[in-house]
């Protein structure tokens, strides 16, 4: 189905197809071999995985592949691996691992090594420059954390700390696209043409598509380029043109689907690791879908963010199929050790 | 390693907290359902039309103006179409290659290679078309229209010029058309509920509004309307598909009552010197000829001219783009008499028995100052129609002097005096017909009864332009019964003018008609040598302008040293007598004899009127 709509998007473009195509093939049998390893085999490496993708996040910021002003891509010759979409499903693995056998509630010194191994990555990735990806796998993190049984203390304690400090990110942190982008999203027809031009099309596109769409393949706003990013970000805005209401709707409730499921994998799963990865795993996932909806519906600024299994691009495919290849073997061991 | 206690109150801590993140983004998720459903299908209508929007361009075609034509059908002014060879950018690959193609048939200069090449990619990105080569002639068009399949996005393509066929002789009746600024194109485009746009262009010079005559007078019926051509677009503004056309509208042609004939004999008789000729047709009001002389070439005007041109034109002191004939304030001088006549006639001051003795002037007797007529010793015992065969002054001094001015001014009004006549003149002028109100007014002075003297023969402040010589001469023709004038009948119902008489019957105009028929034939007639130039009876009345005051013919001919001090010649006639079809008026300015000077031009247009029929 990803791929039908991508064909769409990609304005007929053959040739993104099969290398699409060729992606959702390894992904699937990715995610079959991932399935078939014992949850524990996870646990006992995901220490090694994590420094694994560290490593490769260093090599791309040394010698990554810069598109647009980024190094996010490490060049294979076959094709283009963007780590951070790699250590987007380390890092919770390697907490949930970490954080396992952990007394309640979670010691200072054990939150302060999580948030450390947290913010270390985030910054990796901040730096290449990559927001979106720098917050979905900060969220991860702060998820296994707060599933962990982070004390309430805590939690509150850095709310107010992160609301405080909020102008000072705003000023150190935050590059002038980035902070464009913000100001573009409280007041998009300020400037439709310039910053505000792909929010303001992207919502013309999805209300133009009306109940039943314009039919496969008729989008005006995306096939006569009115719509940025047709392929990756705004791919939904393309099927709600499309599609419709009804397109959108039964889409929308694939996922709906699939993030009930994981939750009742996650409530019963067969061990605290396993309980910490799949909720962490499909928070992540589903937290990725909706920074994306948001985004082409005008509530968040443009970050960058793929629509899971429905947007080109390799490296996010293969994260997801590898993220659900890991809570599928979580789901599937089951009565090894019933401690 | 945890115990079982706390593994169990681990579960349900870590259940508890993964509910409330899901609880989360469950409501998270009904709001998404709600906002797709409020941008779809509640304000999907909004959208709907903003995604049209963005995807559809309207271009304007512009239509053509219509073409202009005197009263037999001859065209005036028209669309003179010149070829233009047009490039389609956005399918040529190799532009190079496809000039030098093209350069083996046609000549194609540097300048214009150059200019295709500067434009070819922003062109072809939006596919647009580009010309190549303005201008092409007969020979290069066959060239290439016999060879057309070799280069199948190349064409030729029609633009116009607006041209009269005549470029003197309509000047100022027709007038000219120029550029048209922003503001009022965007009012004729909301006229036609339009916005200013992009435009396919029929004319090489683009908008064109009237600027002058009847091309501005009715410049909205010529214009026509604008169509429309819709093209599909990209996000970049590139044409794709056209997906409607609705064709412009071509203005509405003009069907003038001006006679090409009339206006040729009337400008080669006027022959470059200042001065005016206006004919009308009597029955109907119809203006057939409206020339004002010197001319200027409203092709050059419209389609371009040298500044140098230009300026030297607008420093011209002959003024050639000032309209005379409809704008040129003359004293009528001696022309008014017929109509000071019929004055003393309807008020009984006079009848055509009554007799003066003219001795060659007048002396009014409130300030014993001396008004003099044109022949020393005078005309001896002279009643009307003597007085105007010959002009006595003194006749018509002693007629104003027993005149109440109120009276006399509202008596000339009815001949067309300091009103507007004309229903479709570019700009038309009122003169002036003075009166007390008016010179207390402007000249802070009270009315002299010596004024009243001076316009019983038509000097002094009384003031007419050729067109309303025209209309007086024709009121006269048709004995108080006129339709006001115009150069396009259709175009204004007619309105017309009645004097109400209380004592003037037909035999009264009959005998005006007469006395003026006798200012030719005659042999005492003031305009005798117009006698042979006509194989008809014309009645007219000449004029001659002081505009110098002079006591004797020998002070004249020091002033006449500078031409500019000389009198002006006028004359009005209307022929074929006795059942008028046609009303004249000349005005040459300094040419100081009305009969013999303007006279000549009058019949001779006179002629070309009548013996054409």
């Amino acid at each position: 189905m990803g791929l039908l709509f991508l064909y769409s998007a990609s304005q007929g473009n053959i040739e993104t197809i099969i290398k699409q195509s060729f992606f959702v093939i390894l992904g699937l049998i990715l995610m079959f071999a991932l399935s078939q390893i014992d949850p524990d085999f996870y646990k006992n490496n995901a220490l090694f995985f994590l420094i694994l993708s560290i490593l490769l996040i260093l090599l791309t910021i040394l010698f990554g592949k810069e598109v647009n002003g980024a190094k996010r891509w490490l060049d294979l010759g076959f094709f283009t691996l963007q780590p951070s979409e790699i250590v987007k499903i380390a890092l919770p693995v390697f907490l949930a691992a970490y954080l396992y056998d952990k007394p309640l509630p979670i010691s200072l010194l054990n939150t302060s090594i999580s948030m450390v191994v947290i913010f270390v990555i985030v910054n990796l990735v901040r730096i290449q420059p990559d927001l979106g990806t720098s917050l979905v796998i900060l969220i991860a993190g702060l998820y296994i954390l707060f599933l962990a049984g982070l004390s309430w203390k805590f939690i509150g304690a850095s709310l107010s700390i992160l609301i405080l400090s909020l102008p000072f990110i705003w000023n150190n942190f935050l590059e002038p696209f980035q902070r464009q982008r913000i100001i573009t999203l409280l007041d998009p027809t300020a400037d439709p043409y310039g910053s505000g031009w792909n929010i303001t099309q992207s919502k013309i596109a999805i209300g133009s598509g009306g109940i039943q769409g314009k039919g496969y393949g008729s989008g005006s706003q995306a096939h006569l380029d009115f719509l940025p990013e047709t392929e990756t970000d705004f791919i939904f805005s393309v099927i709600a043109e499309e599609f419709g209401f009804i397109g959108a709707c039964i889409l929308l409730c694939i996922f709906f689907f699939i993030m009930l499921r994981c939750f009742y994998l996650a409530i019963n799963a067969r061990d605290r690791f396993c309980r910490l990865t799949i909720g962490g795993l499909s928070l992540l996932f589903i937290s990725t879908i909706f920074i994306n909806l948001s985004m082409v519906v005008g509530i968040i600024p443009v970050v960058g963010m793929p629509l899971p299994f429905i947007s080109k691009g390799g490296s996010s495919l293969l994260s997801f199929y590898i993220a659900f290849g890991i809570i599928i073997s979580m789901a599937t061991h089951k009565k090894l050790m019933q401690k | 390693m945890i115990d079982l206690n706390q593994r169990t109150q681990e579960k349900k801590n870590f259940s508890n907290r993964l509910t409330v993140v899901y609880l989360f983004f469950g409501l998270l998720f009904s709001f998404f359902l709600f906002r797709t459903f409020s941008l779809q299908v509640s304000s999907y209508t909004d959208y709907e039309l903003a995604s049209l929007k963005n995807k559809t361009r309207e271009i304007l075609i512009q239509p053509r103006r219509g073409i202009i034509y005197d009263r037999n059908g001859k065209i005036i002014v028209n669309n003179k179409p010149s070829y233009n060879l047009i490039l389609n950018p956005s399918k040529i690959n190799n532009i190079d290659e496809h000039i030098s193609k093209i350069q083996v048939l046609i000549n194609i200069s540097e300048e214009d290679i150059l200019f295709v090449k500067e434009n070819f990619k922003r062109k072809a990105k939006l596919n647009r078309e580009l010309i190549l080569k303005k201008n092409l002639s007969a020979e290069e068009i066959a060239k290439f229209e016999t060879r057309r399949y070799k280069f199948p996005n190349t064409f030729i393509d029609e633009r116009y010029s607006r041209e009269s066929i005549y470029s003197g002789l309509f000047s100022h009746s027709i007038g000219y058309v120029g550029g048209l600024s922003d503001d009022n194109l965007e009012e004729i485009l909301n006229e036609q509920n339009l916005s200013p746009k992009e435009t396919i262009f029929k004319y090489s010079n683009g908008y064109l509004e009237g600027k002058t005559g009847l091309e501005k007078v009715y410049d909205k019926r010529l214009r026509g309307y604008f169509g429309k051509k819709i093209y599909e677009v990209d996000a970049s503004g590139k044409l794709l598909d056209e997906l409607e056309e609705i064709p412009a509208r071509d203005g509405e042609n003009l069907y003038t009552s001006l006679d090409l004939n009339s206006q040729k004999v009337a400008y080669e008789k006027i022959d470059g010197r200042r001065g005016a000729v206006v004919a009308v047709e009597i029955d109907t009001g119809a203006i057939v000829t409206y020339i004002s002389s010197p001319s200027f070439p409203i092709n050059k005007i419209t389609n371009g001219m040298s500044s140098k041109e230009f300026s030297k034109l607008l420093n011209d002191k002959d003024k050639p783009f000032f309209d005379r004939a409809g704008q040129g304030r003359y004293s009528p001088a001696s022309t008014i008499k017929p109509a000071i006549g019929l004055y003393g006639i309807e008020n009984k001051i006079i009848d055509w028995e009554y007799t003066i003795d003219d001795p060659g002037f007048f002396i009014l007797p409130e300030d014993k100052r001396v008004y003099r007529g044109w022949k020393k010793g005078g005309h001896g015992t002279i009643n009307l129609m003597n007085a105007i065969i010959e002009s006595s002054n003194t006749f018509f001094f002693s007629l104003a002097y027993n005149s109440e001015i109120e009276k006399l001014v509202e008596h000339l009004s009815n001949f067309g005096f300091g009103k507007n006549i004309c229903m479709d003149c570019f700009i038309p002028d009122k003169g002036l017909l003075p009166d007390p109100e008016w010179k207390m007014n402007t000249l802070n002075f009270g009315w002299f009864k010596g004024d009243t003297v001076n316009m019983g023969v038509g000097q002094g402040y009384l003031s007419a332009t050729p067109i309303q010589l025209a209309y007086y001469s024709a009121f006269l023709a048709k004995k108080g019964k006129l339709d006001r004038f115009s150069f396009i009948q259709d175009a204004n119902p007619p309105k017309k003018d009645i004097f109400i008489s209380n004592n003037l019957k037909d035999q009264d105009w009959d005998n005006i008609h007469n006395s003026m028929i006798g200012v030719i034939d005659n042999p005492k007639g003031t305009a005798g040598r117009l006698k042979n130039l006509k194989s008809y009876k014309v009645a007219a009345k000449s004029g001659t302008v002081e505009l110098v005051s002079t006591e004797t013919k020998e002070d004249y001919k020091i002033i006449r040293k500078v031409e500019g001090q000389r009198d002006h010649a006028i004359i009005i006639a209307f022929a074929p007598m006795p059942n008028p079809k046609y009303a004249i008026s000349v005005v040459i300015e300094n040419g100081e004899s009305g009969g013999s000077v303007a006279g000549p031009v009058a019949i001779e247009v006179l002629n070309s009127l009548i013996n054409s029929e």
